[in-house]
C-alpha cells in the first residue's frame, strides 16, 4: 500500500495531534462538518466584524463548499491593491497541514493565495482532514498527496508571524498576528 | 600612556576586524560591559529550546546522519550542482550568476537594480549579503536599502556588524532598542515594550513593502534539480520580500546548494529545531521562482511580470572546499546551535566572539575561509570544550577547525629564537616551536608538572616569590589574580607505589588499567588515589600507566604536530593493557575526551582509534559496570549516612565528560547510595583548561564561572549547605575560585564513607 493510500485514511489521533500542535504554536483551530453551511458560519464566526474579507478561491477543495459564504457581501474575490493590503481578514484553502507541528501548506503561487495568507492581520485557513500528514518531511515525497510539495510554491505556515528581537517574543509582526485554521472532517 | 577606552564607547564597527588582538581585547570589555546580559538570556533560551525541540524528533540521529550525507555528496559534486542549478533556472525563465568575488555580486545586483530604476530594495535576512558588504555597494549608486527582518533593521539603524548567525541583534535588549529609536527617530511614539517597537517598524516597513520595486532575499537551501529555494523565517518579511516586489533578487553562498528539493526533507526539522528550537518556524517557504507577477503594482507603477535573478557567491569558498580540514564548514547549515551551547558565547556573543559577519565557534572558519587567516583571531575563545560537537546537526567537530585555525595562525606569527629555545627545552614539536611562549607553557605542562613536584617545595614557595607572578604574566600571559595549583609533594605514580593493593586478592579480572593523566598526576594527585581506593573496595584489580602527556594540552593551543608525537606515544603505551583486556580508566574527562573522540584527528591507525574509544571509561561509570556485572551493592559498599562530608552534594559535571555521555552514570551512582544531589546545568565552567588562566581571558572566564556560583548559591539559599563535588580538574579550580572552597572528585565522596 502505498503512502497515499496510507493518509488518506486519515485517524483521529491525527487530527488530535495537529490540533494539539496548532495550538501550541499559538493557533487556533475548529474542527467542523463538510459543508457550505457550516463552513460559511464557521469563518464568518471568526471573522467577526471585519468589514472585508480576503478570499481567494481553492484549487483542490470544491468551490461548492465555499459557496455560501463567498455571498456573503464583505467578501472580497478580486480585490483592488488597496483591498489586498487593507482588509482585516484573508481566507485561504490550505493543501495540506502537519500533525506534529500544526502546520499548514498554503500554495502561494495560486492566484491571490499568498496575498490573502500574508496581509491582512487575520488568516483563516481551510484544510481537509485527510491531506494531514504526519511530518513536515512528508510534503518532500512523491507518494503523499500526489507529489504537489514537490512541485508547488508553497509555504508551511505554523501559527502567526513573531519576532524575539524587539525583546520579549511579539506575535505579529509583518504577516498575520492571528491564524485560525478550520479543519474539514 | 593614553588613558584607557571606556568601554561603553567602543563602537561595535570598530573592533568588527580582529585580526589584530587589541580589537579582541576591546571587544571583550566591550561585550562584557555593556552587551552581555540581552546575549545570555537570548542565547541560553535557545539552548534550552533546542534540547527540548530535539528530543521530540524521534528519529533525530538518524535524520544527522542523513542530512551530513546529503551535505557531504553536495560538497563534493558541486561543481556538477551547480551547472544543473543554473539550467534549472534558466529553464524556470529565471537569471543565473555565479560571482566569484564578493564584488562581482555586488556589481551584478547593483547593474540589475539600477537597469530598472530602482529606487528602494526591501531585504531580508541575508548573513550571505553582510558578508559581501551589499547595502554599501547599493547606497552607493544611491538606491534605498530597506532592511525588513527586525534585527537587521536594528543593525541598519545602529550601523553595527550581526552578533549571531540567526538572530543578529540578539545583543540588544528591549531597553536599548528603545534608547537607540528615541534617539535614531526623535519621535515621541511610546516605544516601551516589544509590541510598540514592533508595531513602530513594522509601520515603517509596510509602506516600503508596498512602495518596493525590488526585494532581495538570502536561501537556506537550494535544490539544483528545479531551482527551488527553502526559506526560514518568522516574521513574514521574506515572504513579502519574495511574493510583493516585480523583481526578486536571491543571494546565497554556492554551499547552500542540494541535488534535490526532496533532500529538504532532510534539514527541514533539523534546522528550525537546532535554531531557535521550534518544531517549524513560523513560515517555511518552499518557492522555486520566478513567482507569477504580483497581483499590484507600487504607487505609480504598471504591473510588470516577475524577474528572478539567483546569484551565487563563491568568495573564497571553492578555496574552502579543496581544504582538507576546513572544507567542513561548507557543511555548516548556519543554524546556531553551536553559538547557543557554547558558554563563552552565551557571555560575549558574537561582537567578541565572531568578526565582521561570522560569529561563534563555527564563525572562525568562515571568517578565515571569505577573507584573510587572521580574521580568525576571535576564534580563541573557543576553549575546546566540545559542547558544541554533538549539538551540531551536521556533526561538524568545529573545535578541530579552531585547532587548525590556530596551528595556521601560530605559523603565520612567525619564528623567534626565544620561542624556538623555549620549545626545544619543553618539549614541543619542531614544527610548533613557532607558537607564543603562552601555548608552548600551556602545551607541556606536564614538563613544567614534572619539574615542579621533583622540587615542589621549591616551586612552590617561587610562586609565591615576590616578582614571579608578574613575571609570569608579563612572560606567559598568565594571569597573577590566578591561584597557581600547588605543585603536590608527591606525584599521583609516587602515592600509588607506596599504598599496597588491599590485602585481600583481587577477585575481579582481568582488572582494570589507570590512565595517570598529566593533569591528576602533577596537580591533584588525591583525586587519582580515591579513584583507585574506590575501585580495589569493591575488589578490581588496579595498575597505574606511566604519566605521560596524551596531547589534549598542546592540542587546545593549536600545536597539533606536538599532539599528534603525544597521541602516538600514549596508544603505544597503552597498548599492552589492551592486549591484556584491561579496560582504561581515566580519571580527567578532558583525557577521556581524547581518547573517546579526538584521537580521530591525531592517530592514522583507525583500528586503534576504535579500540581506545571502546575500551576508556570514567572511574565511576567503571564502578557502577563492574558492580553491576559482578553483583555487588554498591548502596551497601558505600553508604553516604557513613561519609564524613555528609550526605548533601552540589554536583558539575565537566563539559567534556557531558559530550562522552560520561556524566548521568556519575549522578545515578552518588544518588544510589543515598546522596542528595543537587546538579548544575551550565555548559562548561568557564576554566576549560589553560583558558581561565590566560590574563587576556580571565574576566571572561570568571563571567561564565558567574552562573554556576550562582546556580550553587541558589540550591544553598534553597536547602542549605551542600559539599561542592566536580569532576574535571578544570572544574574543580574554577569552583574554588569562585566559592573559596574545596571541591571533591566523586569518588573522594565515595571512599569518605569507607572505614579506613
Amino acid at each position: 500500500m502505498s503512502i497515499a493510500m496510507a493518509t488518506a485514511v486519515v485517524t483521529q489521533p491525527a487530527v488530535e495531534q495537529f490540533e494539539a500542535a496548532a495550538k501550541a504554536a499559538v493557533a487556533t483551530v475548529e474542527i467542523i462538518e463538510r459543508s457550505p453551511a457550516a463552513l460559511r458560519d464557521a469563518i464568518l464566526r471568526k471573522a467577526g466584524d471585519a468589514d472585508r474579507i480576503l478570499f481567494a478561491p481553492p484549487q483542490d477543495l470544491p468551490a461548492e463548499l465555499f459557496a455560501d459564504f463567498a455571498r456573503d457581501p464583505r467578501v472580497r474575490a478580486e480585490p483592488t491593491a488597496e483591498e489586498l493590503v487593507n482588509s482585516p481578514a484573508g481566507v485561504t484553502e490550505a493543501f495540506a497541514a502537519v500533525a506534529r507541528t500544526g502546520s499548514v501548506c498554503v500554495d502561494v503561487g495560486y492566484q491571490r493565495t499568498g496575498m490573502a495568507s500574508l496581509l491582512a492581520p487575520l488568516h483563516i485557513a481551510v484544510v481537509a482532514a485527510e491531506t494531514i500528514v504526519p511530518q513536515p518531511r512528508d510534503l518532500f515525497r512523491e507518494d503523499v498527496l500526489g507529489g504537489k510539495g514537490l512541485v508547488r510554491n508553497f509555504v508551511f505556515i505554523t501559527g502567526p508571524s513573531a519576532t524575539a528581537d524587539m525583546g520579549p517574543l511579539v506575535r505579529g509582526v509583518h504577516g498575520p498576528h492571528r491564524l485560525h485554521i478550520i479543519v474539514l472532517r | 600612556m593614553a588613558a584607557p577606552v571606556n568601554p561603553v564607547d567602543i563602537q561595535p564597527r570598530q573592533v568588527a576586524n580582529k585580526s589584530k588582538k587589541k580589537a579582541l581585547i576591546d571587544a571583550l570589555r566591550m561585550t562584557l560591559d555593556v552587551q552581555s546580559p540581552a546575549v545570555r538570556r537570548n542565547t541560553q533560551t535557545f539552548n534550552r529550546n533546542r534540547y527540548t525541540a530535539v528530543a521530540r524528533i524521534a528519529d533525530y540521529d538518524a535524520m544527522k546522519d542523513r542530512a551530513r550525507r546529503t551535505k557531504e555528496n553536495a560538497i563534493a559534486n558541486l561543481p556538477a550542482l551547480l551547472q544543473q542549478l543554473e539550467a534549472s533556472v534558466l529553464a524556470n525563465g529565471g537569471h543565473f550568476f555565479l560571482a566569484k568575488t564578493a564584488a562581482d555580486a555586488n556589481n551584478y545586483i547593483r547593474d540589475v537594480l539600477v537597469r530598472h530604476e530602482v529606487k528602494l530594495v526591501v531585504k531580508g535576512k541575508s548573513i550571505t549579503s553582510e558578508e559581501t558588504r551589499l547595502n554599501h555597494a547599493l547606497e552607493a549608486v544611491g538606491i534605498t536599502v530597506a532592511e525588513s527582518d527586525l534585527a537587521e533593521f536594528i543593525l541598519q539603524v545602529a550601523d553595527e556588524q550581526p552578533s549571531h548567525i540567526i538572530a543578529p541583534a540578539l545583543h540588544y535588549s528591549r531597553e536599548r532598542i528603545t534608547a537607540l529609536f528615541k534617539r535614531k527617530f526623535q519621535t515621541d511614539l511610546p516605544l516601551d515594550t516589544g509590541e510598540e517597537l514592533t508595531r513602530f517598524a513594522r509601520e515603517i516597513l509596510r509602506q516600503q513593502f508596498i512602495g518596493a520595486d525590488a526585494g532581495i532575499s538570502g536561501a537556506n537551501l537550494i535544490a539544483a534539480d528545479s531551482g527551488t529555494l527553502m526559506l526560514v523565517e518568522s516574521e513574514g518579511n521574506i515572504r513579502m520580500t519574495t511574493t510583493l516586489p516585480p523583481v526578486h533578487i536571491a543571494i546565497a553562498g554556492i554551499e547552500k546548494v542540494v541535488p534535490s528539493r526532496s533532500d529538504f526533507r532532510s534539514f527541514i526539522e533539523l534546522l528550525p529545531a537546532s535554531a531557535t528550537g521550534q518544531p517549524l518556524t513560523s513560515y517555511v517557504s518552499i518557492l522555486r521562482p520566478p513567482l507569477p507577477a504580483p497581483p499590484f503594482a507600487a504607487p505609480g507603477k504598471t504591473v510588470k511580470p516577475r524577474e528572478f535573478h539567483m546569484v551565487l557567491i563563491d568568495n573564497g569558498r571553492s578555496t574552502m572546499r579543496e581544504d582538507p580540514v576546513l572544507h567542513e564548514a561548507l557543511y555548516c547549515i548556519r543554524c546556531s546551535a553551536c553559538l547557543n551551547v557554547c558558554a563563552n558565547f552565551e557571555t560575549v556573543g558574537g561582537h567578541a566572539f565572531g568578526g565582521e559577519t561570522y560569529s561563534g565557534g563555527i564563525g572562525g572558519a568562515w571568517e578565515a575561509g571569505t577573507g584573510k587567516l587572521m580574521n580568525a583571531r576571535f576564534s580563541e575563545l573557543c576553549t575546546g570544550c566540545s559542547r558544541c560537537i554533538p549539538q551540531c546537526p551536521i556533526r561538524i567537530d568545529i573545535p578541530w577547525l579552531n585547532q587548525n585555525l590556530r596551528q595556521r595562525m601560530n605559523q603565520a606569527d612567525g619564528a623567534s629564537v626565544q620561542k624556538s629555545l623555549f620549545g626545544s627545552l619543553t618539549g614541543s614539536a619542531p614544527q610548533d616551536r613557532v607558537a607564543p611562549l603562552q601555548k608552548q607553557f600551556f602545551a607541556n605542562y606536564h614538563k613544567f608538572g614534572k619539574w615542579g613536584t621533583d622540587f615542589a617545595s621549591l616551586a612552590n614557595s617561587s610562586s609565591h616569590a615576590p616578582g614571579v607572578r608578574k613575571l609570569m604574566e608579563d612572560v606567559l600571559g598568565v594571569d597573577h589574580r590566578r591561584e597557581l595549583p600547588a605543585f603536590p609533594a608527591k606525584t599521583w605514580e609516587q602515592l600509588f607505589r607506596e599504598e599496597p593493593a588491599a590485602s585481600k586478592a583481587a577477585a575481579i579480572e582481568p582488572g582494570i588499567v589507570m590512565l595517570a593523566d598529566t593533569f591528576t598526576n602533577y596537580g591533584t594527585p588525591e583525586r587519582g588515589m580515591a579513584s583507585v581506593r574506590a575501585l580495589r573496595a569493591i575488589g578490581v584489580d588496579v595498575v597505574l600507566t606511566p604519566s605521560i602527556p596524551d596531547g589534549r594540552a598542546a592540542m587546545s593551543q593549536g600545536m597539533i604536530d606536538t599532539a599528534r608525537q603525544q597521541a602516538r606515544a600514549m596508544a603505544a603505551m597503552l597498548r599492552p593493557y589492551l592486549d591484556s583486556g584491561r579496560k582504561i580508566v581515566v580519571v580527567e574527562p578532558s583525557v577521556l575526551a581524547m581518547l573517546r573522540f579526538d584521537n580521530k584527528h591525531l592517530l592514522d591507525d583507525e583500528a586503534t582509534v576504535a579500540e581506545l574509544a571502546a575500551n576508556s571509561v570514567e572511574p565511576l561509570q567503571a564502578l557502577w559496570d563492574i558492580a553491576t556485572e559482578a553483583h555487588i551493592d554498591l548502596a551497601e559498599l558505600f553508604p553516604a549516612s557513613k561519609s564524613r562530608f555528609g550526605t548533601r552534594l552540589f554536583y558539575h559535571a565537566h563539559c567534556q565528560q557531558r559530550t562522552c555521555n560520561a556524566a548521568s552514570q556519575t549522578i545515578d551512582l552518588l544518588r544510589a547510595v543515598g546522596f542528595d544531589v543537587v546538579t548544575s546545568s551550565v555548559e562548561c565552567c568557564g576554566m576549560a583548561g589553560s583558558f581561565g588562566y590566560k590574563h587576556d581571558y580571565y574576566e571572561l572566564s570568571m563571567a561564565v564561572g558567574a552562573d554556576l556560583f550562582e546556580q550553587v548559591r541558589a540550591a544553598e539559599d534553597d536547602t542549605g549547605p551542600r559539599v561542592l563535588v566536580a569532576s574535571g580538574i578544570s572544574c574543580h579550580e574554577q569552583l574554588m575560585a569562585g566559592m573559596g572552597r574545596t571541591v571533591l572528585h566523586p569518588a573522594e565522596v565515595l571512599v569518605s564513607t569507607l572505614k579506613m
